[in-house]
């Protein structure tokens, strides 16, 4: 007898979307969240949304309270799959909670939408100095500051007058070992250059970047707005070297445009660190026996036309376990992962019946 | 920030002639943004010849990049033929545009370059804009246009000739290209007076802008206009 529960790992857009979309349809959702959270990492870290720059917890407030009011959803907070067993139909697993103790669960199949982290620029092959410079941060570094209202140099708390973004920071990179591009990266920083702008009407703003990858409306609702409206200098070229002068970074790089080297100095700069699949993801793999593609996250099968479906029967993917994402495509993936889990379990429970 | 091609001129002084141009009314017509795809140079016949970029043009004045901007004030602007190939640009740019705002802004402020570039035009100007017209039959000369051929030497002796055989009465001229109606050279000197074009070029030169100005002033004198 199939069991008709769908357990769903990971609370991000993904995973919630795919929560609610199934249970929806009629199907019991166990829904478990590592942290002690909704929202996943554009909930935790990211002050607005990509593309129209709404304040995070206000734009998914709607989606998160949907799922906490949803009578058809069990939410388990603080805790992890680490087991399991049975195939589609019938898998026992295993969740251990906050304080060590484990609970075993029966599901008849799983959405697992356990996302991505952020790409560490510790790692990077240039020499960028994030570990060693303040003024150095990260596109997440500059969320959280941003979530204050502000945007200064750590250093010494001063508003920047000279702001450069550094684009592809782990990504499309084959020194590092990551061939993909992040896909978002250059929204995200797009996006950021306008709040700075906003925030810093008179700062100089520059993006470096290999290609500007604004698939879309993006392009306009982002890459024009940026450029036309704010004046933010977008300069094809990477930098291969940042270095202190003075109480300034120095940052050493081509303008390959212009055809000439530049060294110029900057305030401070931001790394456009892209995805790479989470702690959870690769875990996720282990404990359900799913292959990697080749980048290292979830494979699916019969891509193009089958986001959702892993080489395991009854488990499924959505979002950017399986590849960078952006929100939209996150959510898409999560209801098409609700509607594929739901149309097997109905299909196992007419043919069992 | 990328040139440093005229050091000895001070950044204020590059920034006032970029506040020039980008204040122009015309400019936010002209630029949007530039996503340096480089269309308008290969449409561009000039660039085909010369070391010259409408992009660069586009691109710099989109960065807002004054040291940039005055490097091509006296280094560019001036290989461009205004034929406006360089519409077909996908964000609707205008380099060709911005070009002959940057030229205004150059003449207006007489820089050296300027002077320079159109040193060589002082006699074209002179005659364009006391007679209204610009090339003249006279002009045809065997020594000067040597690749025209050995009938221009026949031509050029019976110049006279071969200009009243025309029916039309107005090209029995030789220094002018055409007789222009006084009444037309009035509201020539007029309009040259009155929308500064004439004051343009007395910071290009002085003393061609001095004798175009007696020429115009006596003109409209002896008609009893006066146009201040």
């Amino acid at each position: 007898m199939a069991v008709d529960r769908l357990l769903v790992i990971g609370a991000g857009p993904a995973g919630i979307e795919a929560a609610r979309g199934a249970a929806d349809l009629g199907t019991e959702v166990l829904l478990v969240e590592a942290t002690g959270e909704l929202g996943g990492t554009p909930y935790h870290h990211y002050a607005t949304l990509t593309p129209h720059l709404k304040e995070t917890h206000e734009a998914m407030y709607p989606m998160l309270e949907g799922i906490k009011a949803h009578p058809g959803i069990d939410v388990r907070y603080n805790a992890r799959v680490t087991k399991s067993q049975g195939q589609a139909g019938d898998f026992q697993v295993t969740l251990v909670g906050e304080n060590g103790q484990e609970t075993q669960e029966s599901v008849g199949a799983i959405v697992v939408a356990t996302g991505f982290q952020h790409f560490d620029p510790g790692r990077e092959t240039q020499l960028y100095g994030y570990y060693e410079f303040e003024d150095v941060i990260t596109l997440v570094d500059a969320e959280h500051m941003m979530k204050t209202g502000k945007i200064v140099r750590p250093s010494n708390g001063e508003p920047p007058e000279r702001v450069a973004f550094i684009q592809c920071v782990g990504s499309r990179d084959r020194q590092i070992g990551n061939r993909w591009c992040s896909k978002v990266c250059c929204g995200v920083a797009s996006k950021q250059s306008i709040e700075v702008k906003r925030l810093l009407p008179n700062a100089k703003v520059f993006i470096f970047y290999i290609d500007m990858r604004m698939y879309g409306f993006w392009e306009d609702q982002l890459y024009w707005k940026a450029q036309e409206e704010h004046k933010v200098n977008y300069v094809r070229g990477i930098v291969t070297e940042i270095l202190k002068k003075g109480d300034k970074l120095l940052m050493k790089g081509e303008d390959t445009t212009m055809g000439r080297p530049v060294e110029v100095l900057m305030d401070l700069v931001i790394l456009s660190v892209g995805m790479e699949p989470s702690r959870g993801t690769v875990e996720m793999a282990q404990v359900f026996g799913m292959p990697f593609e080749d980048h290292g996250f979830l494979a699916t099968v019969g891509e193009p036309l089958d986001t959702v479906s892993t080489p395991v029967p009854g488990v499924f993917v959505a979002g950017a376990a399986a590849g960078p994402k952006d929100i939209e495509d996150s959510v898409s993936m999560g209801g098409s992962a609700a509607v594929k889990a739901v149309g097997l379990l109905n299909r196992l429970k007419r043919s069992s019946a | 920030m990328l040139s440093n091609q005229y050091p000895e001129v001070p950044l204020e002084d590059k920034q006032r002639l970029f506040d020039q141009v980008k204040h122009d009314q015309r400019f936010d017509d002209y630029l949007y943004g530039c996503y340096e795809c480089g269309i308008c140079v290969a449409a561009c016949p000039s660039a085909r010849f010369y070391d010259f970029s409408p992009r660069k043009i586009a691109q710099t004045l989109a960065r807002e990049d004054i040291e940039m901007f005055y490097e091509q004030m006296n280094d560019d602007i001036w290989n461009c033929s205004q034929c406006f190939s360089c519409l077909r640009c996908p964000r609707q740019n205008n380099p060709g545009g911005l070009i002959t705002i940057m030229r205004e802004v150059a003449v207006n402020n007489g820089l050296r370059s300027t002077k320079e570039a159109l040193a060589g035009y002082t006699r074209i100007i002179y005659k364009i804009m006391t007679t209204g017209t610009q090339v003249s039959p006279d002009m045809l000369q065997e020594d000067a246009f040597p690749d025209w051929g050995p009938q221009v030497k026949e031509v050029a002796q019976h110049l006279d000739l071969w200009r009243r055989a025309l029916p039309p009465e107005t090209l029995h001229t030789t220094g002018l290209s055409w007789q222009v109606e006084e009444r037309t050279m009035l509201e020539l000197y007029t309009i040259w007076k009155l929308t500064g074009v004439l004051n343009m070029i007395s910071e290009l030169d002085e003393g061609l802008h001095d004798i175009m100005e007696e020429v115009m002033d006596d003109a409209l004198e002896d008609q009893g206009f006066s146009v201040v």
